[in-house]
């Protein structure tokens, strides 16, 4: 293996080598510098003082203190957990269900049920605000997280449905036929036999999903507005008034809310690697 | 009579499986377009929230002509996305192409260097956003200092300077690209190695081989990323309100239909929902024209194909 390596390296000539070095050290530069910034000014007891990439003159952590005990931010975490996690689970076990049918069955209608979801990838979800908006009052649940869990599990169908269904059209088929015969009707068999074989393939999309429902600022914005249910992107925009001139707190807030992705994507990122390659790239 | 009974069951079986799905769809997509197409055809605003009127046949396109003619962001902003939309194709594709190539070479580190590169698309751009809005700041920001070297005495906000500021945004999220490198860098990994070899065999390696076999093998991809950095380009909504709230000439089409549809104290829900027609229209014309441009990129290597 390691000689595979360096023969591979060697075989590049200069400019080919000039050029991946350049852009290796530019995505590293690009993806690091903002962090490392926010990180080291978040030690500093005045960033006014003290600005750009110089170091802290002795390490302030008062601003991540009151994080946790001014800021309470472990509620607002708490109310992302539970808004993406039901709304991840609702929307998945919904897709991997119809998924299947369309998947592994023939029925009429197949090819234009296949349209209109694959049509959901590209339709703007903001040029549906204002009707969606209408729909959740009218269903009176705007300013609660019901809202979000319902925004949630309904969008972002095109992405899941097709990682679902890719893995699910890889499963033989004599799986289902032996199920069948064992007596297993057809709920039985999904139930029994295909949800946890295609466990993998679900698993991915339910990280990808749970990933962007995490993050999503737009809905988060617009249908919640009391502070105690907002979520953790959404607390975000209360930052520049509270937080006026404390900078000190305004970098630790925002660190420890990048944490978690950050902490997540570190243990699992063998993980995230594969879905996001499509199991090309090993973690 | 058996298999009659066990087609019934199949019947109901697939349109149980469908229906919380096919739901879904209606509730959040189907009916919410609906209603944008017909309403922006009708007076609908503050003063009639729960009764849309239409305007009749003859002044049908009341709420088009407001927004061409008096609506003083919608150019702004329509110039705006079509530029981030652009600037999606030709700018953030090539650099997710290059650094998934040079990620896709076997050189020590390159795990880690892979690992960073997407860290920053973990992170929320609503945090992004911040992140930059501090970076930008005259006071205790990065931008500033480097800008004073040039120019001593440059005390200005950029993000409130007209140009400077369009710039700046742009920059606070064009160059994170981690999910589409590794969609790229996915597809090449899956390129048959004895292709690869017989490349190498033909004498093209590094960069040749990149240009004259890896990109077209991987064109379908690319032409998937571009529409997607394409349309996220043209719905920029985040980065707007985080950094200039549309300040300086930095409007975009999304921010304009919440402005008119949530934010402003005399709501038009209307012209709003005629905005957002523009903006569906706006993304079925970007996947037409990324699909012409690929189809012509790349003419030449499906005709060197086929003589083979």
């Amino acid at each position: 293996m390691k000689k595979k390596h360096t023969s591979a390296v060697q075989s590049m000539n200069g400019v080919t080598k000039a050029v991946t070095y350049i852009c290796l050290a530019w995505a590293l530069f690009v993806s690091l510098m903002p962090v490392v910034w926010l990180v080291l000014s978040s030690l500093k007891k005045d960033p006014l003082a003290r600005p750009g990439f110089q170091l802290p003159e002795s390490i302030c952590i008062d601003g991540y203190i009151s994080t946790f005990t001014d800021l309470h931010v472990v509620r607002y975490f708490a109310n992302s957990m539970i808004i993406a996690g039901i709304s991840v689970a609702i929307s998945i076990l919904m897709i991997s269900m119809s998924a299947y049918v369309v998947a592994r069955m023939e029925f009429k209608g197949k090819g234009f049920i296949n349209m209109i979801l694959y049509s959901t990838m590209f339709i703007p979800a903001t040029a549906l605000t204002y009707p969606v908006y209408n729909l959740v009052n009218k269903l009176h649940i705007y300013n609660t997280r019901g809202a979000l869990i319902f925004i949630y599990a309904c969008s972002g169908i095109a992405l899941s449905f097709f990682v679902i269904k890719n893995y699910y059209a890889n499963i033989p088929h004599e799986l289902e036929e032996a199920a069948r015969i064992d007596g297993c009707g057809y709920a039985m068999t999904w139930w029994k036999v295909i949800f946890p074989i295609a466990r993998p393939g679900i698993m991915t999309a339910a990280v990808l999903a749970f990933l962007n429902n995490w993050n999503e600022y737009y809905w988060a914005s617009l249908v919640i507005v009391d502070r105690e249910k907002l979520t953790v992107p959404a607390l975000l925009s209360t930052f520049t008034t509270s937080f006026r001139t404390n900078y000190n707190g305004l970098f630790s807030a925002m660190v420890v809310i990048i944490l978690p992705p950050i902490i997540l994507y570190c243990v699992f990122s063998k993980f995230f690697v594969e879905a996001l390659s499509g199991g090309a790239v090993k973690g | 009579m058996m298999t009659k009974q066990k087609s019934w069951k199949r019947k109901g079986f697939i349109l149980a499986f469908l229906a919380p799905t096919l739901i879904a769809f209606a509730v959040f997509y189907l009916y919410p377009i609906l209603t944008v197409l017909f309403t922006s055809f009708c007076k609908w605003d503050y003063t009639n929230i729960t009764s849309p009127e239409f305007f009749g046949f003859k002044d049908m396109w009341n709420n088009y002509n407001y927004i061409f003619k008096m609506y003083p962001y919608f150019w702004e902003a329509l110039r705006n996305s079509s530029i981030w939309a652009l600037l999606g194709v030709f700018v953030q594709i090539p650099i997710a192409t290059l650094i998934a190539l040079a990620l896709s070479r076997k050189v020590r580190g390159i795990k880690f260097v892979r690992n960073a590169y997407i860290m920053p698309n973990m992170i929320s751009t609503a945090a992004m956003g911040m992140i930059f809005l501090q970076l930008y700041s005259p006071l205790y920001g990065i931008v500033n200092p480097i800008i004073k070297l040039f120019q001593p005495g440059f005390k200005e906000n950029i993000l409130l300077l007209k140009g400077p500021a369009f710039i700046a945004m742009t920059c606070a999220y064009i160059f994170f690209t981690g999910t589409t490198t590794l969609m790229i860098l996915g597809n090449i990994m899956a390129i048959p190695e004895d292709v690869k070899e017989a490349a190498m065999l033909d004498g093209a390696s590094g960069l040749r081989q990149d240009w004259y076999i890896t990109l077209p093998m991987i064109k379908e991809t690319l032409r998937m990323v571009s529409i997607l950095s394409a349309t996220s380009g043209f719905l920029l909504y985040n980065e707007v309100y985080f950094l200039t709230k549309g300040a300086a000439g930095t409007y975009s089409i999304s921010y304009v239909i919440r402005e008119l549809a949530i934010t402003s104290s005399r709501t038009q829900f209307g012209r709003a929902n005629a905005v957002a027609v523009i903006q569906i229209l706006a993304g079925m014309i970007i996947i037409v024209l990324v699909n012409v441009l690929y189809n012509y990129l790349f003419r030449g290597s499906r005709k060197r194909g086929a003589a083979k």
